[in-house]
């Protein structure tokens, strides 16, 4: 038995080494099979696509193959990674290979990065020991005669590389494991290589714990130099550990820390940039065509390191205890954190894993818990049909049990989509907006959907009835629906809004878009109108129980926020939406002659998103262009402008005065106050903008003439979500304004 | 896909700036059947000038091939190649007729005197006359000539698509219906890129990979909407 172990132990370990890169030539062939086509003669089957078409590379086209070499090029590079380093040499190459790191963070392939460190090309290669080596498998062991600190050098390096590849496995793996774009926010192929998978990070924090001391004992080199290595080996350390074990929230701030000293330790080192080469493509397998070898400033590569540590401890942050429990708050806190600077990848997947990872946000509420308070907070503060005991009872007859019952079936249906809400403002700006647009048909539905239960709850509960003081009309709460329509209403805005972020709108549309925004504003300011009296009802209607009377409080405040901001939203954009169609109408800003384009076909294209919404249908092309015909005189119509202005401007004043808990921006504080100030700036600059069209209406008549004298551009100067016209005389007739 | 002429407004047009030289007068051509014409090699090399990203002679052979009659070619006295345009037109996901402007670009010496307007206008007549119902492409979003010809022929930026191209630009989704009713078409979800891919911890299948490697290659096709951003396999 033991004697056919070792045979079979033999054999393989024979199979192994017989294994070599081979070439086979294949000119010959390809040329003869080729000589047998007409030129131009396409063979395909009938199911080439474009997909295949482009997935096709012309082999020795050097902008398409990667394997091509370039006439007295070699085929590898010509750094042997074998070759003993100096210490400042060694610490150049840790330096850059944290360039290229960061820069593969930032989204560019591993191929352009990290993979172009000839070392971790030798550490990655064919028939590695389990523990790989510097040293070339067929080539033999280390050189002869290193010296101590050559031998340390590459201790050293090794251990370092053999990290850095585990660290990036991490990091494939927790990105891939929740949502992301491949390629628009990141790169997880791996072209072909696999990054050391059978290694434990136990095994490689042993190699790293293991050259430490050996380089603090070793005496021959500057302090300095030894000090650099002994600081990016603790900060690698410390990236391996938190990687593994995300719990630790102050080793990210540790890693802050030591990027600090990282960066300025950089000048201790020797370069040698030979150490990196992109040839190491050639070997790479891959369908797409080469891509240039990156490189990055040292204080560009060490700000984005600090800068993605800083998103990562904002993740904490942003979900303590006291903002996961409020839907509200964390809703603001995942939004905060999209608004970021820089996107990374990782900081994005750490926030993902936070709110979806466990099952539980934070580990600590449940999905159905965060759903079940935002419609408590929104529309029934206070109400035994949202009290969680309601849900606890069994009595089938029992009314609680019934509604419970009701609302459940609602949340399942409802659930879904609303958490994607939160996984949505995890992605990049251009994905926002494009899933929010294909959320709202969802809402719409979910609409629907709750009316139904609504009507059933009204059976049971027998709600009280509010009348419309103007109208005389009854109403219901309907508090599902209205949940569910806050949501859609307030989704519609934000892909509007983020629309101007992301420049979708022409200038010329902008009046048309801000009337919309206004329009969707005003339902919304409507609504929580009514659902507000309800509460106010409410508590008076639960006094008995001071719980309830502090939950509707609570609420009331809340509403009295959101109201505040919902109407701050239409006035701006009512403002907004006048001056634009004003100076489109004056040909100020200018509208492209669209020729081949019809109203009609122009209104189907731009409201594709909102044409399917059932529940308060949007506006006709009919009413839009009613909207974006300028009526009454330019002076009347800034005069409008001012007045929505300064009403923006009063309510702002009652927004500064609330309190976190109110209008529960608790966690994002500092955001909140910058978001006041945008909109402060906005309602200036407008305001501006409104007093300079004034006085060039006086100065130059109303008609035609202003177009010839003015020139006008719309600028995100305030607020990321505001557009607003910048009015300029043109050089021609240059004189003051005001 | 995208089009060429970024940097149109920085070529002074009709050669102001330099000694004046004479328009030469053109004349505006249709690919045709002619599959591997003479002129191939030629739109080849005038479109890859102009791009960052290389395209197989694969892709020219199949737009070529399919639509011949929807490029157009602007020729010079001596026949030389000034300008072209390369489309497509089949429904789009089992629903509309789109059509699809894949490639154009134009001799940096010549911009700036309506030659790619003139080229667009005549497959928008082209497709029109072969009944389509709308027209899509994608162009950079820095890119100040090409955004302004489409602007100007009545094409509305519908999307902003994050790092669309190889070398990480962004792109704008330019749209222009032709007819009523478009976007109460049915559609049936995309053929790659499903809602799956991009996370959700489903991994990365090979045919996931491939096409996020062809969308990166500027394909609309294959960028689709992936709309279930927990990852699950419904697309609505």
């Amino acid at each position: 038995m033991s004697e056919a172990i070792s045979r079979l132990r033999q054999e393989a370990e024979e199979a192994k080494s017989a294994w070599k890169p081979r070439v086979k030539d294949i000119t010959e062939d390809f040329t003869s099979a080729s000589n047998q086509l007409e030129p131009g003669q396409l063979v395909k089957d009938e199911w080439f696509t474009l997909f295949e078409a482009v997935g096709a590379l012309e082999i020795m086209d050097p902008k398409m193959d990667s394997g091509f070499i370039p006439p007295g090029d070699t085929f590898e590079a010509d750094f042997d990674p074998a070759t003993p380093v100096s210490l400042p040499e060694l610490l150049w190459v840790m330096d850059q290979i944290l360039c290229l790191e960061i820069m593969w963070h930032a989204g560019y392939a591993l191929s352009q990065t990290v993979f172009t460190s000839l070392h971790i090309d030798r550490l990655l290669g064919p028939q590695q020991p389990r523990i790989p080596t510097l040293y070339s498998p067929t080539g033999g062991g280390p050189p002869e005669n290193l010296t101590e600190e050559q031998s340390i050098g590459h201790a050293v390096l090794t251990a370092y590389c053999v990290a850095v590849i585990k660290c990036c496995d991490m990091v494939v793996g927790l990105v891939q494991s929740q949502n992301f774009y491949e390629e628009e926010d990141f790169v997880t192929h791996l072209f072909g290589r696999e990054l050391l998978p059978h290694m434990s990070t136990n095994t490689i924090d042993g190699m790293l714990d293991g050259v430490i001391p050996r380089l603090e004992d070793f005496g021959n080199v500057g302090e300095d130099v030894k000090e650099a290595l002994l600081l990016r080996l603790q900060f690698r350390s410390i990236f391996l550990g938190v990687l593994s074990d995300r719990t630790s929230e102050q080793q990210w701030e540790q890693m802050l820390g030591l990027l600090k000293t990282i960066k300025t330790s950089h000048t201790f080192s020797t370069p040698l940039p030979d150490a990196f080469s992109d040839k190491v493509q050639r070997q790479l397998a891959t369908s797409t065509p080469p891509r240039p070898m990156l490189s990055t400033s040292w204080e560009d590569a060490c700000t984005k390191w600090s800068n993605m540590c800083e998103h990562i401890v904002a993740v904490n942050r942003l979900t303590q205890s006291e903002v996961v429990y409020s839907p509200a708050c964390l809703q603001r806190a995942v939004w905060a954190f999209s608004y970021r600077g820089e996107a990374f990848p990782l900081p994005r997947a750490i926030m993902q894993d936070i709110l979806f990872g466990e099952q539980a946000i934070r580990g600590e509420v449940l999905p159905y818990d965060l759903l079940l308070a935002d419609i408590r907070d929104l529309v029934l503060a206070g109400d035994t049909l949202v009290d969680p005991q309601s849900f606890q009872v069994e009595v089938t007859t029992d009314p609680r049990h019934i509604c419970s019952r009701l609302i459940e079936g609602f949340m399942d249906k409802a659930i879904e989509e609303y958490l994607n809400l939160y996984r949505m403002m995890c992605q990049n700006r251009c994905r926002i907006r494009r899933t929010f647009t294909q959320s709202i048909p969802i809402f719409d539905a979910m609409v629907t959907e709750a009316k139904n239960v609504d009507v059933e709850l009204q059976k049971i509960t027998a709600s009280k009835k509010l009348t419309d003081t103007r109208t005389g009309k009854a109403y219901s709460l309907d508090p599902l629906s209205s949940w569910a329509r806050f949501y859609k209403l307030r989704i519609m805005a934000w892909t509007i809004q983020l629309g101007f972020e992301t420049e979708i709108y022409l200038p010329d549309e902008l009046g048309g878009t801000y009337w919309f925004l206004a329009q969707l504003s005003q339902q919304r300011s409507e609504l929580l109108d009514r659902v507000l009296q309800f509460t106010i009802g409410r508590s008076f209607h639960v006094r008995h129980d001071q719980n309830a009377v502090a939950d509707c409080m609570l609420s009331e405040k809340y509403l009295e926020s959101l109201h505040a901001v919902s109407e701050i939203t239409r006035l701006i954009a009512e403002a907004l939406w006048k001056l634009f169609t004003l100076l489109t109408s004056t040909g100020v800003v200018a509208k492209p002659e669209r020729d081949y384009a019809s109203q009609q076909l122009m209104y189907e294209a731009r409201m594709k998103p909102y044409l399917a919404v059932v529940n308060d249908p949007v506006p006709s092309a009919a009413e839009f262009d009613d909207a974006t015909t300028h009526h009454g005189s330019l002076e009347q119509t800034c005069n409008e402008v001012d007045e929505h202005i300064k009403e923006a401007k009063q309510l702002l004043v009652g927004v500064k005065k609330m309190t976190p808990e109110q209008a529960k921006y608790l966690g994002t504080e500092e955001e909140w106050k910058k978001e006041v100030k945008g909109l402060e700036a906005t309602c200036i600059a407008v305001a501006v903008t409104a007093s300079q069209v004034r006085n060039a209406g006086k100065k130059y008549g109303e008609d035609g003439e202003l177009a010839t004298k003015l020139e006008c551009k719309a600028e995100r100067r305030w607020a990321e979500w505001w557009v607003v016209p910048v009015i300029k005389e043109k050089v021609s007739s240059q004189v003051a304004l005001r | 896909m995208s089009q060429a002429g970024k940097d149109e407004a920085a070529t002074p047009s009709n050669n102001s700036v330099c000694e004046p030289t004479k328009v030469d007068e053109l004349q505006y051509v249709n690919y045709g059947d002619q599959k591997e014409s003479q002129y191939l090699s030629a739109i080849r090399q005038l479109i890859s000038q102009d791009l960052s990203e290389p395209y197989s002679i694969y892709v020219y052979r199949y737009f070529l091939y399919q639509w011949g009659d929807l490029c157009f070619m602007a020729l010079d006295s001596s026949a030389k190649l000034i300008g072209v345009i390369v489309c497509k037109l089949e429904p789009h996901r089992g629903g509309p007729m789109r059509g699809y402007i894949a490639m154009l670009a134009t001799r940096a010496s010549h911009r700036g005197q309506g030659i790619a307007s003139k080229l667009v206008r005549m497959a928008i007549e082209k497709m029109i006359e072969k009944d389509a119902d709308e027209i899509a492409l994608e162009t950079e979003v820095d890119n100040e000539p090409s955004l302004r010809i489409y602007a100007r022929l009545g094409f509305l930026r519908t999307k902003r698509l994050h790092r669309y191209y190889l070398n990480g630009n962004t792109a704008f989704r330019l749209v222009l219906y032709l007819k009523p009713g478009i976007p109460y078409q049915p559609t049936y979800p995309p053929e790659y890129g499903g809602p799956a891919d991009g996370g959700g911890g489903a991994g990365l299948l090979e045919e996931d990979l491939f096409a996020r490697q062809a969308t990166q290659l500027q394909l609309e096709d294959v960028e689709s909407e992936r709309h279930d951003v927990t990852g699950g396999n419904v697309y609505r």
